[in-house]
């Protein structure tokens, strides 16, 4: 296996156009565990971790930019954690502190799990991915970036630059249901942003992380449409049924939480 | 002088009549508390060693050339072998020889688990072992597997007999009670996931073969391999220097360990035959599933007239049945108790003993069934089991070696009785509640085991015992005895330990018993050392025996002279000074028992069903306490290993194909220390005064033993639902409490009524 380590994002792309089956690898929390448990041979791996244009975020015109190679351990840092508290709760139950330092805001994209902890406040604060090639950059909302289980958009030459954000300072908060109170993928959680509309998001109860919108004057009904709009199955986690009923239960206090 | 005696020796709970010879038990008793070393908290000798990845596991051992295994296990429940090719494996590359069911014992044609060994590889690396043992070619034909345990007891699969037994007469008890409860409850498997999984190192070398292994019995390791390969029993020398947990389930060889040893046989080469975490999870044994069908009869006035169960082992293809049923019959003064057990033989992994096996199971029913009665009598829980407190074993009339459980409920009081304190935290979907159960198990270890101790011309003693330390803080704890005898500071102690062919026989480290089995020996070894000291300080300083005593590193004579040990061991020079002890008998015709209560304070989300254990007071008789510190940590860790039992972990399986679907601990949910909770623990350290030179039991299994129990009550107590089953999953917590909601409705439908 070749592990191909690009200095720059140029570099990078080019790499990528050159050979369209090396896997990305970022913080490797994904990718590793899929080699060790030999669920994949991959030709070839694109070490990102050397590219300095996918590291750190920074504020644009009212909105934030999140470098793909963002950490969870980052994003739980102020001021960052002030201007997406979602984001930055959601981070903090993702693993233990060693996973939150190697894992990246692109390798959850990347990976597109149902269960992945970033997605769900990314989706409440209208994330827009921006996608690049040696062919050029384009910009995709993020319910078009996923588009199964573990499947997204991404052509094989492109690579994640980042997600663009807005929302920020916005009352919106994070809930997860896990079987242990640490070290959980999620039975489900929950992203819930109030802001001039109500907009929940929700993982590991479908297919893809899933948005659902409504007007502020829907706050009753609210909870029950999340919970209808979910798709779940049972696994070794949790039951459908279970699922269904947190996610109800999850967007009323996240409601309260947000309402205060 | 050695004395032959007929006695019965118990392990978790099993019992055989063997014969022993034994040595008599002549020493004076310790007075009762902390002593000098003895009692005190010491922190681990190996401490630092462990810390610093220095401690040598079987794990850690690399031996030139040595070879690594891969086990093909069988993807079937139930299934025969209708041709098997190995030759793709034998011409994989790196592979040095391969095995198949025509070539061991515990490699099977016609498995009967998920799991079962079929084949193995021995290759240079464990990658190429993998990846060759792919490549072997089975056909199977696929039989149906026989899962649910319910549906075994009907068709009589059985491992072994049905277990029967009644005292008094239970139909008439029955008739006779005022309060009747009857309640099913269900536990689940759960898997040991010792941090070190099970393995073996196998190496054939001058005419006999060492055996290095993660183990809690290098004896037994040494007579199982002896007879599996027909060596006289001094020609298998079995090293276990450190072990990264048993929990029960290493007590015996395995499959492993035969299938390292012939691969060795057949390369001439040393051979690794480690488990994986996955395999871990499916084949390295397990506490197997139970059903209890329960039935608590009382009087008014609480006194209970009746005790019943049918109680159903799951206990998977093999292994032996735990006595569930235990606690039923020896934890309360009821005339009339009738219990029956059934062994189901099923087409699942087999069951190996997991600490305090079947008396958790049967504790969680029995003491959440006390307090379902508790409840309709309006008696106070802890008030009910006072009321039935047993002041000897009910079984067969023995009177307890000692039995300070009455001591436990005193001081579990002032914890209890915050009960209306705990209620009152109650905000929103957060109720809370507090709960009890009691514990009663065995522990009282027993003859034969063996020490050795010598001394040096510079005061310094090093016990020798081929026991094994899993984990548990043995080499401490010896160390602590050997210092108290012989009057010397803790580290001039040093316990040499884990190697067959260094030092004498000592007994397994299992069903609590290896401080109450081996400490009395190390003490009447280091008592032998120091009779013989003082022998020739006499001579030397020209006094009586009776005058002088070792102390603080000193010898001591009644008139006030004090001269340092080393001015007698000094005489010797490069001799020694060689002390050897056995542990005499256990009591005749006592039972020798450990006891102790829990209170649990637990908070319920009543919309999620979330449960969050936030302390649990811990009070445990387990006689003499020699490690303070390290007893501490032992309730600590059954504790947290029982919360896991009691809140997430549970092996699931496929109830169509009896497929392990949680093989990593991803799936199988341990505890994290985000689970912990406040843990108070309190020992009544009160000597046996019975049981051997010090009246010390063991601390292993007994803080796991009221966990559940005590979580489930205290649910009740904050909630008013009757948790059933184990894990108390999100799940089972909505279903109770539903269950509650429509109890209380009919309740109110009929008060309604009239």
């Amino acid at each position: 296996m070749d592990v191909l380590t690009p200095r720059s994002l140029e570099q990078a792309l080019r790499l990528k156009a050159e050979r369209p089956d090396a896997v990305p690898i970022q913080g490797g929390t994904d990718v590793m565990v899929e080699l060790n448990f030999d669920r994949a041979r991959p030709a070839a791996l694109l070490n990102l971790n050397e590219v300095a244009e996918l590291r750190g975020w920074s504020r644009q015109n009212g909105r934030v930019w999140l470098g793909s190679g963002l950490t969870y351990a980052e994003a739980m840092e102020r001021p960052l954690a002030e201007a997406l508290p979602a984001l930055a709760e959601a981070a903090r139950t993702v693993g233990g502190p060693q996973i939150r330092n190697r894992g990246t805001i692109g390798g959850n994209l990347g990976t597109a799990s149902p269960a992945g902890d970033a997605l769900p406040p990314l989706l409440v604060c209208g994330a827009e991915v921006k996608i690049a090639s040696v062919r050029g950059e384009r910009i995709v909302p993020l319910p078009d970036f996923v588009v199964g289980p573990k499947r997204n958009v991404l052509a094989e030459d492109e690579l994640i630059l980042g997600v663009s954000v807005g929302g920020t300072e916005s009352r919106q908060t994070f809930m997860k249901v896990g079987p242990r109170n640490a070290m959980v993928i999620a039975v489900v959680s929950l992203a819930v942003r109030v802001d001039g509309d109500l907009r929940a998001a929700f993982g590991s109860a479908g297919p893809v992380p899933t948005l659902v919108r409504a007007g502020l004057g829907d706050v009753d009904s609210f909870p029950q449409r999340v919970a209808e709009a979910a798709s779940p199955i049972d696994d070794v986690r949790g039951t459908a049924s279970y699922r269904r009923h947190a996610l109800r239960i999850l967007t009323r206090r996240a409601l309260d939480r947000c309402l205060v | 002088m050695a004395r032959l005696i007929r006695t019965e020796k118990e392990v978790e709970g099993r019992y055989e009549e063997v014969w022993i010879v034994v040595d008599e038990d002549a020493l004076d008793r310790w007075p009762a508390g902390p002593l000098t070393t003895v009692g005190q908290r010491v922190p681990r000798v190996d401490g630092l060693a462990r810390a610093r990845g220095q401690a040598l596991f079987t794990a850690d051992l690399q031996l030139p050339g040595m070879l690594h295994t891969a086990v093909l296990r069988s993807p079937y429940a139930r299934a025969r072998v209708i041709s098997i090719d190995l030759e793709p494996a034998r011409s994989a590359f790196g592979v040095r020889a391969v095995i198949g069911p025509a070539d061991l014992d515990q490699l099977t044609d016609e498995p009967g688990y998920v799991g079962h060994a079929v084949a193995a590889v021995a290759a240079d690396t464990f990658g190429q072992a993998q990846a060759a043992a792919e490549r072997i070619v089975v056909e199977w034909d696929v039989l149906e597997p026989l899962l649910d345990a319910d549906e075994a007891v009907r068709q009589e699969s059985f491992v072994s007999d049905v277990a029967n037994y009644e005292r008094g007469d239970f139909e008439r008890g029955l008739g006779g009670a005022d309060v009747v409860v009857e309640a099913e409850y269900r536990t689940q498997v759960v898997v040991h996931n010792s941090l070190e999984t099970h393995q073996a190192v196998c190496h054939w070398e001058d005419d006999g073969i060492t055996i290095y292994i993660s183990t809690q019995y290098i004896w037994g390791i040494r007579a199982s391999m002896a007879d599996h390969l027909g060596l006289p029993p001094d020609k298998v020398r079995v090293i276990c220097h450190a072990m990264g947990g048993g929990f029960g389930a290493k007590n015996s060889p395995g499959d492993y360990t035969p299938i390292a040893a012939e691969l060795a046989k057949r390369t001439a080469r040393p051979v690794r035959c480690a488990l994986t975490r996955r395999e871990e999870n499916v084949a390295a044994g397990n506490r197997n599933a139970t059903i209890q069908r329960l039935t608590a009869a009382a009087t008014t006035d609480g006194t209970l007239v009746a005790l019943g169960g049918d109680f159903v082992n799951a206990v998977g293809y093999s292994g032996w049945s735990a006595t569930t049923e235990g606690p039923m019959k020896m934890l309360y003064a009821c005339d009339n108790v009738r219990t029956t057990q059934y062994p189901a033989k099923l087409n699942l992994p087999p069951m190996a003993a997991f600490r305090a096996p079947g008396f958790v199971e049967g504790t969680f029913g029995l003491e959440c069934l006390l307090d379902e009665l508790a409840v309709k009598l309006g008696i106070d829980p802890l008030e009910l089991r006072r009321m039935n407190y047993a002041d000897s074993d009910r079984t067969d009339d023995r009177p307890f070696s000692s039995k300070n459980l009455a001591e436990c409920y005193r001081r579990a009081e002032p914890h209890w009785a915050k009960r209306d304190e705990v209620r009152a935290r109650s905000r929103g979907p957060w109720k809370h509640g507090i709960g009890l159960a009691s514990q009663i198990w065995y522990g009282g270890g027993g003859p034969p085991s063996y020490a050795w101790i010598r001394v040096g011309s510079d005061g310094r003693a090093q016990v020798v015992t081929a026991m094994q330390d899993i984990g548990t803080g043995t080499r401490t704890a010896m160390a602590q005895i050997a210092a108290e005898e012989l009057g010397i500071p803790l580290d001039h102690v040093q316990v040499s330990l884990g190697d067959s062919a260094r030092g004498p026989f000592a007994s397994i480290s299992a069903g609590s018993s290896t401080v109450p089995s081996m400490g009395p020996a190390v003490r009447s070894a280091a008592a032998d050392a120091k009779r013989q000291i003082i022998e020739i300080a006499a001579q030397r300083f020209h006094l009586e025996e009776r005058v002088l005593d070792l102390r603080d590193g000193q010898i001591v004579s009644t008139d006030g002279g004090s001269w340092p040990l080393t001015e007698v061991t000094g005489l010797l020079e490069s001799g020694q000074i060689l002390g050897q002890g056995a542990r005499g008998p256990n009591p005749a015709g006592m039972q020798v028992l450990t006891f102790g209560v829990q209170v649990a304070e637990v908070a319920v989300d009543v919309e999620t069903g979330e449960v969050r254990v936030d302390k649990i007071v811990a009070i445990h008789d387990v006689g003499r306490v020699i490690n303070a510190l390290g007893a501490e940590s032992q309730v600590e860790g059954g504790i947290i290993q029982g919360i896991g039992h009691t809140l997430s972990e549970e092996r699931i399986d496929d109830p169509a194909t009896g497929s392990i679907l949680s093989r990593t601990l991803d799936a199988y949910r341990m505890p994290t220390i985000a689970d912990v909770p406040e843990i108070v623990s309190e020992l009544v350290d009160i000597p046996d005064e019975h049981l051997t030179n010090l009246g010390s039991k063991g601390l292993g299994e007994p803080p796991i033993i009221p966990v559940a129990a005590a979580i489930a009550n205290a649910i009740r107590d904050a909630t008013g639902a009757e948790i059933r089953s184990l894990p108390i999953t999100r799940e089972e917590m909505l279903r109770a409490l539903r269950e509650a909601e429509a109890r209380e409705k009919e309740r109110r439908g009929a008060a309604a009524a009239v």
